[in-house]
């Protein structure tokens, strides 16, 4: 385009277009700013992996928007670094601490843990306690006074402090020193401010000076307490071990404790890379090889049954009110779909209520009318029965929605043309709507599977796994499924938090549901086939 | 047109990741903290002043009012500023917060929860002076974790014993009385049963000690001992048998559901129950007419014990302290914290103010009781011991080999800290599970005298290999040099183990 051709048209459409990228640059920018200001607070705080992300989606978001040649990443920009932050990011993670003892006992850095340790103090046997007053000086000098348990009382200068004596006798008239209170402790020193008790605890240097004599030092040691202490342990950065100065003994690191050769531990430990411990304890747990047999199966089982049950009951109701001469369908199907609008918390903790074997309306109605009281929550078939009906009733919904669409998909034809060669209806449905729906439904199917293999929330809020197995070493129950067995192995109970143990275990569940879902993907190609064929 | 629609669309969705972003950052734990009433308006007399420092508290929803309000006046009278926020799981959101340095100063927990912190380097040592003798000496004895205090407690609650006294007009005070006139009361059908359980160990605790059932035994200092493990003991199984037989009596209801059995004794269905303070409102509401005794036979309850934690990474750990010894360890806000929500006050000046009859009496049933274990161990204890009484009322074991089990797969469990074991190749002849297994409770050394560990099994003749692990695990072993020791039976026998800590050398005594 010559200049010489330029319309005035076209000379606006440039302006425009020149305007518009300096407005897209002055955003970018803008928008690098803030995600850099975030990056450096992270660092600042010491979450170095998030901040890698952060530099990544600043660098993703840059050229997607400043490179003209990647303009076509521009749509895509955003969403690949939500993708980045939410979602690969937490995987990563979550890897990471598979190989971490991260958990209760070990939640800090090392250096957090080093310096908790260094900081341990213990009282010589000569050495003294003391109760204390503190004066400060306008620039930041502090003079301690003391009283030991025999009542005497002097007045300690800082370490650092430049003078030839570190202590002052306590002599009202001398060096400045005022009245003295009842305790004894001037109510005033020349130049000094006297800190009552809660502006010496506002001040934050005063538990980090050392007083008086270098040689024994004097800290205060909380708001009533002032002692010699010196630090327990000594910290040899090039070993990496401590040694306790009163003992001698020398603290190893052993996966982020520091551990003395006859077992003794230093708290705290510190969150530290112990390799495959993880896995091999999940793998080798005594629980592990009892129950786990049982859950597994009892898990295939429960999702296998609540995805048949749930879609034949659906797809019953959708094949009833399919039925063109069916009164009053509308009003009906409204009234079916409850159970799905009411919140499935909700729902299960009804049913948990129902099926109360002393209170619960559904055994007192079994008692009057038949006599008979089961014991849903103690017996173990009938509670992974009762698991079932639960699921069933809220699952139905869903297929019967589903269900009612995809059967208006068939083409009538097909069903013409089997009356004419004489099917009857039980060879409709098993030759013409059953294959022609799971074309269609069979996707679905294996999502509802999934989500049913790992239902924690049903297990859990209904029986939390109950009836417990005898045989089991571990809290292991009937109809605990793998999800809600290894979160009782994991976090139940009060065994504290261990997130290194459960990412592991997340990991290796991972896996067993990957293999699973592409197992059953092959064979929805399968069905497809069939579809085709059809 | 069109692009500026696209900028106004990108800069919105940028926004809104950054907006994510912003509170994943501030709050690294779960969901963004809360906060119900921060002290904004500032009562002092010299407002322009710059305030000296913030003190960050998060409490529960019944603790956060009345913290809020000395925080007001903490705020007047020494110009520093209290953030009160109310969080649900505290526990958990301040484990991931304080290491990240953005955990409040003091917390508000149970005391079982405490020693999890301690060994995470989470609590600081506290300092209580001279008030430390104002409060109950089970409650500071329940803070304290290896000799050092790491809270200080507000209140203290337990179990008590229920009765109905419209059915049971003079209350019982041995299980045979109880049995009597529960037997009594069913045939003449006032109630379904004499008594229910609220739960398989909590609740059913007192009962056991009655029959002198523990958990864990206590050593000279009066510290729990996790190696002593009472779950299988004599008592414990003494307790099950009893509970057997009166289920097949009709006299105990065999339902173990807190909710089923708080709604049996409201109804009046049941004569007797055991529950705790925060049951009382309930109960007065309902209109049923109850009384609280102590435990039949001498059974004690576990104490609960709520109190306030201090981080350790606070930057103002003296200030938090002094905020607790001055300001909330005082009648008037510990009373306060017992108006917001009836527990037995930890504080003996506001205890002794205290005339709620029901609340006098639940203290009474656990006069002598001990802490809950404040030990990490306790953890692996619950869902065993709770198990063992639904196998027996289900009968699916008997009480001795319920309790048995649970014994067993809680030594297993705990892998105890401090324990000496040789895991090697002859385990499975001596009744563990398998070879080479670190945790077996059969093999572990018991430490003598002298400071050694030693051991002796029956070991068939044979060649075997073994090494020294501790603490149940592999983290700590210990070979011949890098080899496994080998040692070899001759003949069937007893074979000697003992270790040195100190050396960290095994020597086999073979016969």
């Amino acid at each position: 385009m010559g200049e010489t051709t330029i319309t005035k048209t076209q000379f606006a459409k440039q302006t425009i277009s020149g305007l518009s990228s300096i407005i897209t640059t002055a955003i970018v920018l803008l928008v690098d700013a803030l995600l850099g200001y975030f990056t450096y607070r992270l660092i600042t705080l010491g979450y170095i992996p998030l901040a890698v992300v952060f530099i990544l989606i600043i660098a993703i978001i840059s050229f997607a928007f400043l490179v003209p040649k990647a303009h076509m990443f521009r749509w895509m920009a955003v969403g690949l670094a939500a993708w980045l932050l939410f979602s690969i990011f937490p995987i990563l993670y979550t890897i990471y601490n598979a190989f971490t003892n991260y958990g209760d006992g070990h939640l800090i850095t090392q250096t957090q843990a080093i310096a908790q340790i260094e900081a341990q103090t213990y009282l010589p046997e000569t050495g003294k306690a003391y109760q204390w007053v503190a004066y400060r000086s306008p620039e930041n000098t502090y003079l301690l006074w003391l009283k030991d348990a025999e009542g005497n009382t002097s007045i300690v200068r800082m370490v650092d402090a430049q003078a030839e004596d570190y202590t002052l006798e306590v002599v009202p008239g001398q060096n400045g020193i005022g009245e003295l209170d009842e305790e004894g402790a001037p109510k005033t020193i020349e130049d000094y401010t006297r800190l009552n008790r809660i502006s010496a605890a506002t001040d934050k240097n005063l538990t980090n000076i050392k007083f008086g004599d270098p040689e024994k030092t004097i800290q205060i040691r909380s708001p009533s307490e002032a002692a010699e202490l010196l630090p327990l342990f000594v910290y040899d950065p090039e070993a990496n071990t401590f040694t306790n100065q009163q003992t001698g003994v020398v603290y190893s690191d052993i996966e982020g404790t520091y551990t003395a050769k006859n077992g003794e531990k230093l708290i705290p430990g510190y969150s530290a890379v112990v390799g495959t411990k993880n896995f091999v304890q999940f793998i080798s747990a005594p629980g592990l090889r009892g129950p786990l047999a049982t859950i597994v199966v009892w898990n295939f089982i429960f999702a296998f049954m609540s995805l048949f049950l749930t879609f034949s009951v659906g797809l019953l109701i959708s094949i009833i009110y399919g039925d063109p001469k069916f009164k009053g369908k509308k009003l009906l199907r409204s009234l079916l779909l409850i159970p799905y609008t009411i919140p499935s918390l909700i729902t299960i903790l009804i049913w948990r209520g129902m099926l109360n074997p002393d209170l619960g309306v559904v055994n007192r109605v079994l008692e009057s009318v038949f006599g008979l009281s089961p014991d849903w929550f103690n017996v173990p078939w009938l509670a992974r029965s009762a698991i079932l009906i639960v699921n069933t009733w809220l699952g139905y919904p869903y297929w019967m929605l589903v269900t009612s669409g995809a059967l208006q998909s068939i083409p009538s034809d097909i069903y013409e043309a089997a009356e004419v060669d004489g099917a009857t209806g039980w060879q409709r449905f098993w030759n013409i709507t059953l294959p022609l729906l799971l074309v269609s439904v069979g996707p679905l199917m294996i999502a509802s599977f999934i989500f049913n293999f790992n239902n924690f929330n049903l297990i859990y809020a209904f029986i939390n796994g109950g009836p417990p197995i005898p045989t089991a070493t571990t809290q292991a129950g009937y109809t605990d499924i793998i999800i809600s067995y290894v979160y009782n192995l994991a976090f139940a109970s009060g065994r504290g938090v261990q997130y290194g143990y459960a990412s592991a275990i997340s990991l290796v569940l991972f896996v067993l549901i990957a293999v699973m879902s592409l197992a059953q993907f092959r064979f929805t190609n399968m069905w497809e086939e069939v579809g085709e064929n059809v | 047109m069109k692009k500026s629609v696209m900028l106004v669309a990108i800069f919105l969705i940028a926004s809104m990741v950054l907006g994510a972003c912003a509170t994943a950052t501030e709050a690294p734990a779960t969901e963004a903290p809360v906060v119900t009433e921060a002290p904004t308006e500032a009562p002092t007399e010299v407002p322009t002043e710059a305030s000296a420092g913030t003190l960050r508290i998060w409490a529960d929803e019944q603790r956060a009012p009345v913290l809020t309000e000395l925080g007001a006046q903490f705020k007047a009278e020494y110009n520093v500023d209290v953030v009160v926020e109310n969080i649900s799981g505290i526990r958990d959101q301040f484990t991931v917060a304080a290491p990240a340095g953005e955990g409040p100063d003091i917390i508000v927990i149970a005391h079982d929860q405490m020693p999890a912190l301690v060994a995470s380097g989470l609590a600081a040592e506290i300092d209580l002076g001279a008030k430390q003798a104002d409060f109950l000496e089970s409650s500071i004895k329940a803070f304290t974790y290896a000799g050092k205090l790491y809270g200080m407690p507000y209140a203290q609650e337990n179990l008590g014993f229920f009765y109905n006294t419209e059915l049971v007009p003079t209350p019982p005070t041995t299980w045979q009385e109880v049995y009597d006139i529960s037997k009594q009361l069913i045939a003449d059908g006032k109630v379904e049963y004499g008594i229910v359980l609220g739960g398989t160990s909590y609740d059913a605790y007192p009962w056991m000690t009655s029959q002198g059932g523990y958990i864990f035994g206590v050593d000279a200092n009066g510290d729990y001992n996790p190696a002593d493990i009472g779950v299988g003991g004599e008592g414990m199984i003494r307790f099950g048998e009893m509970a057997l037989q009166w289920v097949k009596d009709g006299v105990l209801s065999n339902n173990t559901d807190n909710t089923t059995a708080k709604s049996m004794f409201k109804d009046g269905n049941v004569a007797f129950f055991m529950n705790g303070p925060w049951e009382i409102k309930n109960l007065r509401e309902a209109g049923t007419p109850f009384a609280i005794t102590k435990f039949p036979d001498g059974g004690t309850p576990f104490l609960g014990v709520q109190g306030f934690v201090v981080n350790a990474f606070s930057e103002n750990i003296l200030l938090a302290q002094s905020f607790l010894t001055e300001f909330v360890a005082t009648e008037d806000a510990m009373l306060k914290f017992y108006e917001a929500d009836p527990r037995g006050p930890a504080y003996k000046p506001a205890l002794e103010k205290v005339d709620d009859a029901d609340l006098i009496a639940i203290a009474a049933a656990g006069e002598g009781a001990l802490p809950m274990p404040a030990i990490p161990e306790m953890g692996a204890v619950w869902s065993d011991w709770g198990n063992a009484l639904t196998f027996i009322f289900n009968e699916e074991k008997t009480p001795e080999q319920a309790y048995t089990d649970a014994a067993n797969n809680i030594r297993i469990a705990i892998a105890s800290k401090g324990m000496v074991n040789v895991p090697g190749s002859f385990q499975s002849l001596v009744g563990c599970a398998s070879d080479w297994m670190p945790y077996c409770a059969q093999t572990a050394l018991v430490k003598g005298d002298d400071g050694k560990y030693t051991g002796t099994f029956l070991i068939p003749a044979g060649d075997y290999e073994c090494k020294v692990a501790l603490d149940g695990g592999w983290a700590v072993s210990y070979g011949d040099g890098d080899a496994n020791y080998k040692f070899t039976v001759a003949a069937d026998g007893n074979v000697t183990f003992i270790f040195d800590p100190e050396t960290t050398t095994l020597e086999i005594i073979v016969p």
